[in-house]
């Protein structure tokens, strides 16, 4: 054990920084739920690709950095420090990215990797249905085989920024007569094809962030699948894997939350309140127990250890966690909890947002059963 | 930064549990209690001959020349098997002790050490140790009076006479490395609740499917388990910074002792729930865990008097 940065870690910390204080814009872009911003993050994601840090812990003939994940770690803190735009193509960068690694062809890898780290194109997630939510595998839509070319039908909801994106990856019913999880195929289309529509769904803070997308006799080319026909379930539980595991929600996201915490509270808070002030420093050990934790995670897949259904603790915990900051944050904004303009707005912002972390991603309840099942090893329920 | 054990570190740890699993079942746990035996010599001298006990004792000095982050796996696995007596206390002063006219037998396993650092108004262990660490230096040739406790495989005693033998020490930094044995102690308590709440989840049937296939019982332990496995690598990264004395080893120590405290606890409120009404009986060798548990969570500082020392560090003192 060594909690010290090496002089490497170091030096890639001061050039992280040096060029994020050099480039990250003064004022905030507007929000990537919006046109608007959604084209002013397509333009930040692409002047840190010109600069290679939009994809850190990729190799390099793919636009990052051949970085190990302790390095990215070290890359996120400065990110959150210096406060800098979301990252409008994480769903590719984080998720996609690393799945088309893991399973994808060399041709795939050349294809579709560089142009998600220049985000030329930005990639949507089309999983969930109207009727498979937090039960994936009753997925209805379906791709069936006519000659050279898969036909879609069906309809996929909750892709985020779906209305502004490029392309999508989606899972589709290949196999009609096979077991549920079975007949899965993982695919990858554009979002401009005939007999595709987007429609927006106004969010919780009234955004545009996320959409429904139906297929109506897609055609798409049959090579058009990841991971191999009939494979979909295990492709996408690689993705999840990474998701829920370190990739979707680094620690040094929380941390920042925890620290603008303690600044709001010196600020603003009463500081003879005891109750106030132990909650405060809860908050602060769970993100710097989640950054511990995440270090502790990242050293054991560097040397080797997977990351498997633990990975679920993950999610509850951080989402639990980012909920718990906001709440205690509003707490100390007292009646100005409710003025979503001016110093609060941030933090009521921030509080929506926290309030999908325990729904998206599969629900912290499915992630429980995931704990119970395959890390405690209880009997399967219903 | 590398934030793990070294295959060295994880082969000890993974002896010592094997070795406990082996010899130290519940059920033998359950006969000192039962004999009121608050200590197991048998025991003790096998720690000793593994070298646990004078795992931070210098190699200059007889010990292993361990540090907190050698030891730290140690402590997680005798509280997997709530090994009674004082392993914490005469482990962390071990150190010192060496120093003193008590170092012979402080490693060949004849005397037997606790501490008493915390301003407790009752000594842990002092009817089955021959000295104290108290601030003033080695306590010897007491006599103890117990006084009754909810573990009995840590007995409670009033002391009184005997002399000191001086001996300077930095009493804070023992106290955190206290702090921090007991948080890894505490950890492998609440992994073992859990593993015995698992089987009775597994084995208990009602409705005609056994009680772990319900989701209520399910999320129950899923949440123990969370908060669990996140009080562990705090207290391995507070083992660390008091191995290089770095700033933020109080704090670190705290936060570990904060955070195990509450997880262990939630491991026994989770898993007794788990058993139902057995949870509630003598006869079930959770009640042994919970117990050591309640008593460890209070000892060497419980929840609130760490999280407010770790409050006076990242928000300065309260006004």
């Amino acid at each position: 054990m060594d909690l010290n940065y090496t002089p490497e870690q170091q030096a890639f910390r001061a050039e992280a920084r040096a060029w994020l204080e050099a480039n990250v814009p003064a004022e905030p872009l507007p929000s990537f739920d919006t046109a608007e911003g959604f084209a002013a993050h397509r333009e930040w994601e692409k002047k840190l690709s010109a600069a290679r840090w939009a994809a850190v812990s990729w190799p390099e003939e793919y636009g990052g950095r051949g970085a190990d994940y302790l390095t990215w770690l070290i890359f996120e803190e400065e990110y959150f420090r210096a406060g800098a735009p979301g990252r409008v193509n994480q769903n590719g960068i984080f998720l996609l990215g690393p799945t088309i690694m893991e399973v994808g062809t060399d041709e795939q890898k050349a294809r579709f990797l560089p142009t998600m780290a220049s985000s030329e194109i930005v990639w949507a997630q089309a999983w969930s249905e109207p009727n498979a939510g937090s039960d994936l595998a009753a997925i209805r839509a379906t791709a069936r085989r006519d000659g050279d070319e898969w036909v879609l039908n069906g309809q996929k909801i909750w892709a985020s920024r779906a209305v502004w994106s490029d392309w999508c990856f989606g899972i589709f019913r290949t196999d009609p007569e096979a077991q549920r999880h079975k007949g899965l195929t993982f695919f990858l289309m554009p979002l401009d094809l005939p007999g595709i529509t987007v429609r927006p769904i106004a969010q919780l803070d009234g955004d545009t962030g996320f959409a429904e997308i139906f297929f109506d006799d897609v055609r798409i080319p049959l090579d058009s699948n990841l991971g191999g026909i009939n494979k979909g379930w295990n492709v996408a539980m690689a993705t999840a894997g990474f998701e829920r595991g370190v990739s979707l929600r680094s620690p040094a996201r929380f941390s920042s939350a925890a620290d603008r915490l303690v600044r709001l509270w010196h600020e603003q808070a009463d500081t003879s309140d005891d109750a106030l002030r132990d909650a405060v420093t809860d908050a602060w050990m769970q993100a710097e127990g989640y950054k511990l934790h995440t270090y502790q995670t990242v050293t054991g897949m560097i040397e080797g250890r997977a990351i498997g259904s633990e990975a679920s603790l993950n999610k509850i915990f951080w989402s639990e966690m980012d909920v718990r900051i906001h709440e205690i944050a509003l707490d100390i904004l007292g009646p100005e909890a409710e003025v979503m303009e001016g110093a609060s707005e941030r933090w009521v912002d921030g509080f929506l947002f926290s309030l999908a972390g325990p729904i998206y991603a599969g629900t912290n309840e499915i992630q429980r059963n995931i704990i119970a099942d395959r890390v405690l090893q209880l009997p399967k329920g219903v | 930064m590398r934030f793990s054990f070294t295959d060295d570190q994880r082969a000890f740890s993974d002896g010592l549990n094997e070795m406990l699993t082996r010899e130290f079942p519940a059920a033998r746990l359950r006969e000192m209690w039962e004999a009121g035996e608050g200590h197991s010599p048998d025991l003790w001298q096998r720690l000793t001959d593994m070298g646990v006990m004078a795992m931070l004792v210098p190699e200059a000095d007889g010990g292993m020349g361990g540090s907190m982050v050698d030891a730290v796996l140690l402590f997680q696995a005798l509280g997997r098997a709530a090994v009674p007596g004082p392993v914490i206390e005469h482990i962390v002063v071990s150190p010192l002790l060496v120093g003193s006219s008590f170092g012979d037998g402080v490693l060949d396993g004849s005397v037997v050490a606790t501490a008493a650092l915390f301003g407790e108004t009752h000594v842990a262990h002092a009817d089955v140790a021959q000295v104290i660490i108290t601030p003033n230096g080695v306590l010897h040739g007491f006599t103890s009076e117990r006084v009754t406790g909810i573990d009995e495989g840590r007995h409670l005693a009033d002391v009184s006479g005997g002399q000191t033998e001086a001996l300077t020490f930095d009493a804070d930094s023992l106290r955190d490395r206290l702090s921090i044995a007991a948080a890894a102690y505490l950890i492998g308590l609440g992994e073992t609740m859990i593993a015995i709440a698992g089987d009775y989840a597994r084995q208990r049937e009602q409705f005609g499917k056994p009680i772990g296939s319900f989701q209520a019982v399910k999320h129950l332990m899923a949440n123990a388990l969370l908060k669990v496995e996140f009080a562990k690598a705090p207290t391995y990264r507070a083992a660390w910074s008091v191995d290089h004395d770095t700033v933020n080893a109080g704090r670190d120590a705290s936060m570990a002792k904060a955070l195990a405290s509450e997880a262990a606890y939630q491991a026994s409120r989770a898993s007794m729930q788990v058993h139902g009404g057995i949870g509630y009986t003598w006869e079930a060798d959770i009640q042994l865990f919970m117990k050591k548990a309640w008593a460890m969570q209070r000892a060497f500082g419980d929840a609130r008097t760490h999280r407010r020392r770790v409050a006076d560090a990242i928000l300065g003192p309260r006004p």
